[in-house]
Formats: C-alpha cells, structure tokens, sequence
C-alpha cells in the first residue's frame, strides 16, 4: 500500500506542475482539465486512506469504491453525451482515464 | 457584431490550445482525432475547444461520412482589428441583460439535463426556477392534478411542494383538482 500511496503523491506533484505549467502558457482551460484530472487522483488517495484504516476493510473495500465511482462516472460520460455536453464529456472522460489509472496500479499493488 | 460578441471573441481567442487550433486549421480544413494528435491532446478537449470556437463564430464545420470537418470563418477572421473594437453596444436594456444573465447563471446552476437538483432556498432563485418549469405548461389551460404531477415529477421527485408553492406564487390557480398557469 506504501508503494501505491506514493504512486498517487507522484502523480498528484506531477499533476500540480502541470497544471501551473499550462496555466503559463496561457492555456486556462486545460489547466483547469489538468487540474480535474490531480483532483482525481487526490480523492482517490484520501477515500483508500480511509478505507484502509476502518477495521475490516481492506483492499476489497477500496476496490469496491474505485469501482463505485467508475459505474458514476461512466454514467454521467454517457449523459454529457446524450446532451452533447461538450465540456461534461471532457471533464468526465478525464476524470475516468484518471481513474483507470488509478485502478490499475491500485491492482497492481494489491496483487503483489 | 456587436460589443458582447466582441467579447466572447476575444476571450476566446486569449487561450494558447484555441490559438494553436486556429493556426493548425490556417494550414486547412481538419478533423478533431487529426488536430488531438498535431496538438497532444485528448480528442474530448479538443472537441470542447471546438465548441468554443463555434460559438464565437471563428471556425465552421461540415458532416463528411463519420467525420465532422471543422474549418476556419474566413468571414469572421477577416474583420480588422479596428471593426472588432469599433462594434457597437447591443440595443437592449442593460438591466434587462443582466436580468437575463443572472436567470441563466441560477438556471445553470439548479438543472442539470433538465432535472432540478434541488429546491433553491433563496426565494429569487426558486422563482426562477419555478418559471422554467411553469414553460412546460400551457397558459389558460386546464390541467388535473395528475397531469401537472406527471409533468412535474420528471424534473424533481418532491413534486407536491413545486406544485403547491407554484400556487402560492400566483403562476397556478387552483380550483378543486383542476389547475391553470396564470402567469
């Protein structure tokens, strides 16, 4: 678990200094789809921090709610898309591709 | 053109990925998978740039198989400088527009695909929103209790206090089980 929170402090650093980076640049916009995307990463540490310390949760817990958020997710996507919402489905397409990010070496981790 | 769309141009166009789209299409006519690549970027930002670029009239697009093809407004872009900054302030009523923009901030803000996410508690929102959904009723007509529950449940689940408070607003009179919108 050490290995997977460092993970997420990684990619959440990463995260700010792009966002900083684009905001220079003079790209507002993605700048704040950067910073959508490290805010992802930032719920999913604190939510499998928590998990892990409430007695009798475990990975299983964790992995239930990162799917939670997937089923959520995935729906609000197919939404934006119905209205043809054009930030919605960016926004929530970032938000899913940095959950399966997290999903990923979340599995990883936790099979090791 | 007139002031606001001068804004809304030049808000715009002050975004480095917009301006990088603008000159990739200079180059010709694109699609947004072929501009996410050139620009590294995801095709769903690109598509949100896109949208933006639309509505302050600087790109066009076209339909080609699956494809939609998005080219420059040469029309829009070749406004000088000075015909931009020159345009002239709209006609109507200036409080009256930003009467307008705060209904659409509210409006924005309670629905999401056209269901209320909840009752605001301030009662100048929740007029507003009652008036939006007072729109799918017909003024004069009649309708029964049912009917105005089956058009009202749909947008929030707490249709009994909608219904009730819209008559209190003066937007409903009821008679019995029958109700008209009056306003």
């Amino acid at each position: 678990m050490e290995k997977f929170m460092q993970y997420m402090d990684s990619k959440i650093e990463e995260g700010r200094a792009k966002t900083e980076e684009l905001r220079a640049d003079g790209r507002g916009d993605d700048a704040n789809f950067m910073k959508v995307r490290t805010n992802i990463y930032e719920v999913c540490k604190t939510v499998s921090q928590t998990l892990m310390k409430r007695p009798g949760a475990g990975t299983g817990a964790v992995k239930a709610m990162l799917e939670k958020f997937r089923a959520e997710w995935g729906a609000a996507l197919e939404k934006a898309k119905q209205h043809d919402n054009a930030k919605g489905m960016a926004v929530e397409e970032i938000k899913l591709s940095a959950l399966e990010d997290v999903i990923a070496h979340f599995e990883e981790v936790s099979e090791a | 053109m007139t002031q606001e769309d001068a804004m809304k141009l030049f808000k715009c166009l002050s975004d480095m990925s917009r301006l990088r789209i603008v000159q990739s299409l200079n180059q010709g006519d694109m699609y947004t998978e072929l501009l996410a690549e050139r620009l590294d970027l995801t095709p769903s930002t690109v598509s949100f740039h896109m949208k933006k670029l639309e509505e302050a009239g600087l790109i066009l697009s076209r339909k080609e198989q699956y494809y939609t093809v998005y080219s420059l407004n040469r029309k829009a872009l070749d406004k000088t400088l000075y015909e931009i900054a020159v345009s002239e302030p709209e006609q109507a009523d200036e409080q009256q527009k930003r009467e307008e923009a705060y209904r659409r901030k509210v409006i924005s803000a309670f629905f999401e695909y056209g269901r209320l996410r909840s009752i605001p508690v301030q009662r100048k929102k929740k007029l507003i929103c009652y008036e939006q959904i007072a729109a799918l009723f017909e003024i004069g007509k009649v309708y029964e209790e049912k009917e105005v529950n089956e058009i009202i449940f749909p947008i929030h689940e707490d249709y009994c206090t909608i219904r009730r408070d819209m008559i209190s607003e003066g937007i409903f009179r009821r008679d019995g089980s029958q109700y008209v919108r009056i306003k």
